[in-house]
């Protein structure tokens, strides 16, 4: 109705500080809603989207026990296991103030094979590109002990490129001098799946384990778990009870379950999140309620005396209680619009932020959705109670509230 | 000559507890087509309650109420509103505009519920404006205009839409003399020049001396009507 948008304008500018509070309330509170169904979205992929068939053997007792380097020919003997590699997590920073990122050492023969589904190599040495890369990224992880691959995201934040060596300082594993490690970039990687943090640093476990052997710190090397591919036929429940079986009488007993249930895991360490994020975002969602109704209760008030002019000119109840019925949607749409753009445009930064913590953040478009269809929800029901009340106004009852 | 305002035994009741208040006792009240009438009494007598009833804003709880040809009890509610968009002009003392609007936004109102174009609207506007001359105001805010102009602007909105009867509740109440007068000589312009019947509530007997007819009203009856008759 024409009427209503000049009306619903100026009403909205007269009150523009409670009008501007309200929109920056809904603003982030959708932004929030979105960031917040965003963090269970991206959990639930990473844990359901593992459509390798991919192991962890870890140690019975804890992550933090290693288990002996011995257990990996044994492991690959397995029927159904196709292949075989360490992963230990390195703990170690570049600059101390920036966003931590994961270093793993690992199987330098093997290890581009087996996550080839999870990683591309971009770039190898001399600026090689495209098919030839992942041969030339080997080559050179064969050649170079202290040969490492980096993610495309590391890479930019740091400006390393490859040929560059990079120093990397050691949380746990310090040496006897407190120098920095040193590592040769020979590829950069480009994650394959949404999960998989573009932040990460591989490298060669023999160079861990030689180092630190000479160095005297450690006598019996181990790993913090194994990564185990699996053939594609392969029953992942048997071979983690095959493997798990193996080991029953020590000297260490194993945990093997998927990657998938590996990383919800983490997820669990967390405390149950997703319930967690639920009653956040359920939270918030009643709390930006509570203050649109306040506002609109409030416009409803304010309006009584003008209701029943319009009334007297001969607007219909209809027509009037639309008006403030449009007020509520303006403000929940502005700020929605707002808060939901904001949360899809900075998609990009957030993932940044959160860094390894939550890799391959992402805003599902449903998600998008969603927050639009709250919108328009809170904006109907904090708008509909007044606006029927405005419509049921007796124009007599209206005009003497105005004197 | 045929009759603007019809009303025959209409009583008015309010109930208050188990205490009932008749403003409106079973009141015959009759204004014919072209009378500038003015409507006198104390306060609470009623004044109020006859003009929102003649002018659909209220209903009687019992009578028959027939203004500009229709029977009012026999319409809806939603079927009033759209009838007094084309028949009835309102005026009151407090003004009652928009104060968000302007001047000229304000007269526009009631001519958004027409199927006039904009250009239309505005051209109407104008001229409404015009009338009560305030031409050169119309984009100040009721704010920013004198007591006597925000009800001329007011005049202006009853007038825009070409209403048959202008219905004006204590229109000076609020006014000093002088705008008191000029608003006065405005609402006579529009009876004597433009045919608009008028009904004016007000305790003002200088409006009492310019009206055609006077209607004294007391504890819901009428006294004493006095002027030419029909
Ligand atoms: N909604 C209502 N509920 C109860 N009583 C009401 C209601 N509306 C009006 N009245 C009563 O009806 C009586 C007549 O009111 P009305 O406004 O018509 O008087 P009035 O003659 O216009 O008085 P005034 O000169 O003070 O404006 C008053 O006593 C008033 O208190
Ligand atoms: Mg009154």
């Amino acid at each position: 109705m024409r009427s209503s948008r000049v009306l619903v304008r100026k009403h909205l500018l007269q009150h523009w500080v409670r009008s501007g509070l309200t929109v920056a309330a809904i603003t982030l509170a959708m932004f929030l809603l979105c960031s917040v169904i965003s963090i269970v979205t991206t959990l639930d992929r990473a844990v359901n989207s593992e459509a390798t068939q991919r192991l962890v053997v870890q140690s019975a007792v804890s992550l933090f026990v290693n288990l002996p380097l011995g257990y990996q020919e044994k492991i690959v003997a397995v029927p159904g296991v196709e292949d075989v590699t360490v992963f230990q997590w390195f703990g170690g920073y570049f600059k101390e103030d920036e966003q931590p990122f994961a270093q793993f050492a690992v199987d330098h023969e093997n290890f581009l094979h087996m996550y080839a589904k999870d990683m591309r190599v971009a770039e190898g040495p001399r600026g090689v590109t495209g098919d030839s890369a992942l041969e030339a990224v080997q080559a050179a992880m064969n050649a170079d002990r202290r040969a490492a691959i980096i993610g495309p995201d590391l890479a930019r934040e740091n400006n390393w490129k490859v040929g560059d060596t990079v120093p990397i300082i050691a949380k746990i594993f310090t040496k006897q001098d407190r120098s920095a490690w040193e590592f040769d970039i020979v590829g950069i990687y480009e994650p394959l799946k949404s999960n998989f943090d573009p932040r990460q640093m591989f490298f060669r476990f023999d160079y861990l384990r030689e180092t630190l052997e000479a160095e005297g710190m450690v006598d019996d090397m181990g790993t913090g778990v194994y990564m185990v591919n699996l053939e594609a036929t392969a029953d992942p429940g048997l071979v983690s009870q095959a493997i798990d079986g193996l080991f029953e009488n020590g000297p260490q007993r194993t945990k093997t379950a998927t990657e998938a249930v590996f990383q919800s895991f983490f997820i669990a360490m967390l405390g149950n999140v997703p319930a967690f994020m639920g009653a956040i975002g359920g939270a918030i969602v009643f709390a930006v309620l509570f203050s649109v109704v306040n506002t609109m209760l409030m416009a409803g008030r304010q309006r009584r005396g003008e209701a029943g002019i319009l009334k007297a000119l001969g607007f219909s109840n209809a027509c009037v209680a639309r008006l403030l019925l449009y007020e509520s949607l303006v403000l929940c749409l502005t700020g929605g619009a707002l808060g939901i753009g904001i949360a899809a445009l900075f998609e990009e930064p957030v993932r940044w932020a959160v860094g390894g913590a939550l890799p391959g953040y992402t805003v599902e478009p449903s998600t998008l959705l969603l927050a639009v269809g709250v919108t328009l929800v809170v904006g109907v029901v904090a708008g509909i109670g007044p606006a029927l009340g405005l419509g049921r106004l007796q124009p007599a009852d209206a005009l003497r509230s105005e004197a | 000559m045929n009759a603007m305002i019809e009303m025959q035994g209409v009583s008015k009741r309010y109930s208050r507890g188990n205490e009932t208040l008749t403003v409106l006792d079973s009141l015959d009240f009759q204004v014919d087509a072209g009378d500038f009438v003015a409507l006198m009494g104390p306060s609470g007598s009623g004044k109020s309650t006859i003009l929102n009833i003649a002018g659909g804003l209220d209903r009687p709880d019992s009578g028959r109420v027939s203004v500009a040809g229709s029977d009012l009890g026999a319409m809806s509610s939603s079927a009033l509103a759209p009838w007094r968009s084309m028949h009835i002009g309102f005026v009151f003392q407090s003004f009652n505009l928009m104060p968000v609007l302007t001047a000229l936004e304000n007269v526009m109102l009631p001519l958004l519920l027409t199927p006039l174009r904009s250009s239309e609207r505005k051209k109407q506007a104008e001229f409404a404006l015009d009338v009560v001359g305030l031409s050169d105001r119309m984009t100040h805010r009721p704010k920013q205009l004198s007591g006597g102009q925000e009800q001329r602007v007011a005049i202006a909105r009853a007038i825009a839409t070409d209403p048959d009867l202008i219905l004006a509740d204590e229109p000076t109440g609020d006014l000093d003399r002088e705008s008191a007068t000029s608003v006065m000589e405005l609402l006579q312009r529009l009876n004597k020049e433009m045919g608009k019947t008028l009904v004016v509530v007000t305790h003002d007997p200088m409006v009492g001396e310019l009206a055609q007819r006077t209607a004294h009203l007391d504890k819901g009856l009428l006294v004493d009507v006095t002027g030419e008759g029909p």
